[in-house]
C-alpha cells in the first residue's frame, strides 16, 4: 500500500473516530455555529443601514448581502484551529506517541479539521438557509454551475492556505516555549486582512495594491468574492494561480521548517 | 550474551540538551526578555551497547539519569548529538515507516488511546496504519485480549476503565501490529500489585512466544528481576554498568546474606572472630550477617552449632537495596563495568 494510501486511510479512520468523539457535545456546535453567524449577520445589517442612509460605497447593495450572507460559511469551511494545540502538543511532548507510529504526524490534525467542519456544517448550513431566504431579493446569485464549482475550488485551497499557515505559526513551538501570542497576533491580522470584518472592496483605495496581493485576501475574502464580486474571468484566472501559488509557497516553507524542528523536539517528558 | 545478531547497536551514543535558565518573579521573566544565559546539558554520555534478537535488557539508572533519553533517541524521538545508532538496521532518527512499522514503544505516563471512544476504535486505527490484513488484526487482537484478559474491554470507553486496565489496553494498542523490539518506559508505574504482576506475565509470554526484543525502564525491582536476564545501568550519562542481574548483584554485593532463627536467645560472643563476617546483627532469638561466598557453608555449618536452631536462610543481597546503595553512592559503578 503506498504512503498516501496508507495515510488517507488514516485520515479516514481517524475522521470517523473524531465525529463519534465530538458528536457528544451536540449544543457546543450550535452555539459555536450561531456565534459563527451573528457577526457577519450584524455587520451586514448596518452595511445595509448605511446604504440605506446614503453612504457612498464603491460596491452595492448586492455585493454586501451577498458578500456577508456568505461569510459565515466560508470562514468556517477555510478556518483551522490546530496552532494552539499542536504547539501544546510539540511543548508538552504529546507528540512523541505519534511520532513512533508509522502515519504522518499530520493526519490527526486533518481529520479533526475535517470532523469539526462536518459536524459544524450541520448546524450552520440550515442558519445560513434561513438568512438566505430572507435576503433572496438581495443577493447575487450566479448563473450556471462554473463559478460555483470555482468557488469549491478556492475554498479548498484556502481552506489549505490556512491550515499550512497554522502549521507554520505551529511549528515555531519547537524553539519557542510559547507561541500563544502569535496565534493571537495571526488572529487579529487575519481578521482583519482577510475580510471576516470588513469587505476589502471597502479598504481605502492607496491600500489596494497590497491588500489585493496579500496571503489573506485568499483566505476568506476571494472564495466569496467569486459569488459575490464582479470578478472577471481573467481576475479569476489569475487570483486562482496566486491562491495556488501561496499554497505551495507557505507548504514549502512550513515543510522545512517543520524538518528543523523535529530536529530539534526535545520530547518533553517521560 | 551478544554473541547474537544485534538488533540494537549504539556506539558513543551522545546527546545533549541546550536550554536558558531564567530566575523566578517578575524580575527573572523581564531579564530574559532582554538577555538569555543558555546552557548545555551532557543527558548521555558516549554510550556503547548492542542488544541481540530476543533479548530482554533492563535500563537502570536514578531520575536524570539519562536512561529515558537513551529510550527516546531509539524509538526515533530524539536525534542523537553525535555517535552511531543503528536499529534494526535503521537510523531511529530518520522515522521511515519500515522501521516505525517494526518497534513499539509504551509511555507509561503517555496514552495512544482515544479517551472517548472504546480501545477497539484505537487499534482499529492500529490496523490502518499499520497496514494489518483484517485475518491478521483478528487474529492478534483475539490472542492479545485473551493474554492480557480485557476482552469485555475492547467496546468500554477508554476513560472508564482503571488505570491497570488501560495499561493493559495500551500494551495490546502496541503490540496488535507484531512489534519486533518494544521500548517500555515505566510500564508497571502506579498499578496495583495484581495488575503489575499480570503485565509482567504477560511480557514474558510475548518475548517467550513471539521472540519480541524488550528494553524496558523501570524504577520497579520487581519488574526487573522478572522480565530480564540483563540490566544495563546509566548513571550521569554513562553506562556504568551492563552484564546479568546476578553478576550485578555478585559484583556490588559480593557477600550473601545469612538469617538465623533459634529456639532460645543467642549469645554474641560466640560470632565473634568468624572468619569472612561482617555486619553481624544479633537481637534475641535472630542473627543476621554477611559472609563472604566462599566462607558462607563454614559460617552456616558454624551457625548450626550455636544453638537449637529453628529457621536458616542465605540469599544474595535484594536487588532494590543494591540499586539504593549504588545510586545513593553515584560514583563506584564504574568499577563493576
Amino acid at each position: 500500500m503506498s504512503t498516501l494510501a496508507r495515510n488517507l486511510r488514516v485520515v479516514r479512520r481517524m475522521t470517523a473516530a473524531d465525529i463519534a468523539q465530538q458528536s457528544v457535545y451536540r449544543g457546543a456546535w450550535i452555539i459555536f455555529m450561531l456565534a459563527n453567524i451573528t457577526m457577519p449577520i450584524i455587520s451586514l445589517l448596518i452595511w445595509r443601514t448605511a446604504l440605506a442612509s446614503g453612504a457612498q460605497l464603491p460596491v452595492d447593495e448586492r455585493y454586501i448581502t451577498t458578500y456577508f450572507v456568505l461569510l459565515g460559511f466560508v470562514t468556517m469551511a477555510t478556518s483551522s484551529w490546530m496552532a494552539g494545540f499542536l504547539a501544546q502538543d510539540i511543548r508538552l511532548g504529546k507528540l512523541s506517541s505519534w511520532m513512533v507510529r508509522p502515519a504522518s504526524l499530520l493526519t490527526g490534525f486533518v481529520a479533526n479539521n475535517l470532523s469539526e467542519k462536518f459536524l459544524k456544517l450541520f448546524a450552520l448550513v440550515p442558519m445560513i438557509g434561513i438568512v438566505w431566504w430572507i435576503f433572496r431579493d438581495s443577493m447575487t446569485i450566479p448563473a450556471g454551475p462554473g463559478r460555483w464549482a470555482l468557488f469549491a475550488i478556492s475554498l479548498l485551497l484556502g481552506a489549505m492556505l490556512v491550515f499550512t499557515i497554522d502549521i507554520l505559526i505551529a511549528s515555531l513551538a519547537f524553539w519557542m516555549d510559547d507561541v500563544s501570542a502569535l496565534v493571537q497576533a495571526r488572529v487579529i491580522v487575519a481578521s482583519v486582512l482577510s475580510g471576516a470584518v470588513v469587505p476589502l472592496a471597502l479598504m481605502p483605495s492607496w491600500s489596494k495594491g497590497f491588500v489585493d496581493h496579500q496571503p489573506f485576501r485568499y483566505t476568506v475574502s476571494f472564495p466569496v468574492e467569486i459569488v459575490a464580486g464582479q470578478l472577471t474571468g481573467h481576475e479569476l484566472l489569475v487570483g486562482l494561480g496566486i491562491q495556488l501559488g501561496y499554497v505551495v509557497v507557505f507548504a514549502a516553507i512550513a515543510r522545512l521548517v517543520w524538518s528543523a524542528g523535529i530536529r530539534a523536539y526535545s520530547a518533553v517528558g517521560a | 550474551m551478544h554473541s547474537v545478531t544485534p538488533v540494537i547497536a549504539a556506539h558513543d551514543l551522545t546527546k545533549t540538551y541546550t536550554f536558558h535558565q531564567q530566575r523566578a518573579g517578575l524580575g527573572g521573566a523581564l531579564k530574559s526578555l532582554v538577555k538569555r544565559k543558555y546552557e548545555t546539558r551532557l543527558a548521555v554520555d558516549r554510550v556503547t551497547f548492542s542488544i541481540g534478537q530476543g533479548e530482554v535488557v533492563g535500563l537502570l539508572g536514578p531520575n536524570g539519569a539519562g536512561k529515558t533519553t537513551t529510550l527516546k533517541m531509539l524509538s526515533g524521538l530524539l536525534y542523537t548529538t553525535s555517535g552511531d545508532l543503528q536499529v534494526l538496521g535503521h537510523a531511529p532518527s530518520d522515522r521511515k515507516h519500515d522501521y516505525l512499522r517494526r518497534i513499539a514503544l509504551v509511555m507509561g505516563q503517555k496514552t495512544m488511546l482515544w479517551w472517548d471512544v472504546p480501545a477497539m476504535e484505537s487499534l482499529l486505527l492500529h490496523k490502518d496504519m499499520y497496514g494489518l490484513s483484517t485475518a491478521e488484526f483478528d487474529r492478534n487482537v483475539a490472542e492479545l485480549a485473551e493474554l492480557l484478559e480485557v476482552e469485555h474491554l475492547l467496546n468500554v470507553q477508554v476513560r472508564k476503565t482503571s488505570l491497570g486496565e488501560r495499561m493493559k489496553l495500551e500494551l495490546m494498542a502496541a503490540l496488535v501490529h507484531g512489534p519486533e523490539i518494544l521500548f517500555l518506559d515505566e510500564p508497571t508505574i502506579g498499578l496495583d500489585v495484581v495488575a503489575k504482576a499480570r503485565v509482567r506475565s504477560f511480557l514474558a509470554d510475548v518475548n517467550r512466544v513471539r521472540g519480541t526484543t524488550i528494553l524496558i525502564t523501570s524504577h520497579d525491582m520487581d519488574d526487573i528481576e522478572a522480565l530480564c536476564s540483563r540490566v544495563m545501568i546509566i548513571d550521569h550519562g554513562r553506562l556504568q554498568f551492563d552484564g546479568g542481574l546476578d553478576e550485578l548483584v555478585r559484583t556490588a554485593r559480593p557477600r550473601k546474606l545469612v538469617r538465623a532463627t533459634y529456639a532460645t536467645t543467642v549469645d554474641a560472643v560466640r560470632l565473634s572472630g568468624l572468619d569472612g563476617v561482617t555486619a553481624v546483627d544479633v537481637s534475641g532469638q535472630q542473627v543476621a550477617l554477611e559472609a563472604d561466598r566462599e566462607q558462607a557453608g563454614a559460617v552456616m555449618e558454624h551457625l548450626t552449632r550455636l544453638g537449637p536452631l529453628v529457621d536458616l536462610d542465605v540469599s544474595d543481597a535484594d536487588i532494590e537495596d543494591i540499586m539504593r546503595d549504588l545510586f545513593l553512592r553515584r560514583s563506584t559503578l564504574g568499577d563493576l563495568s
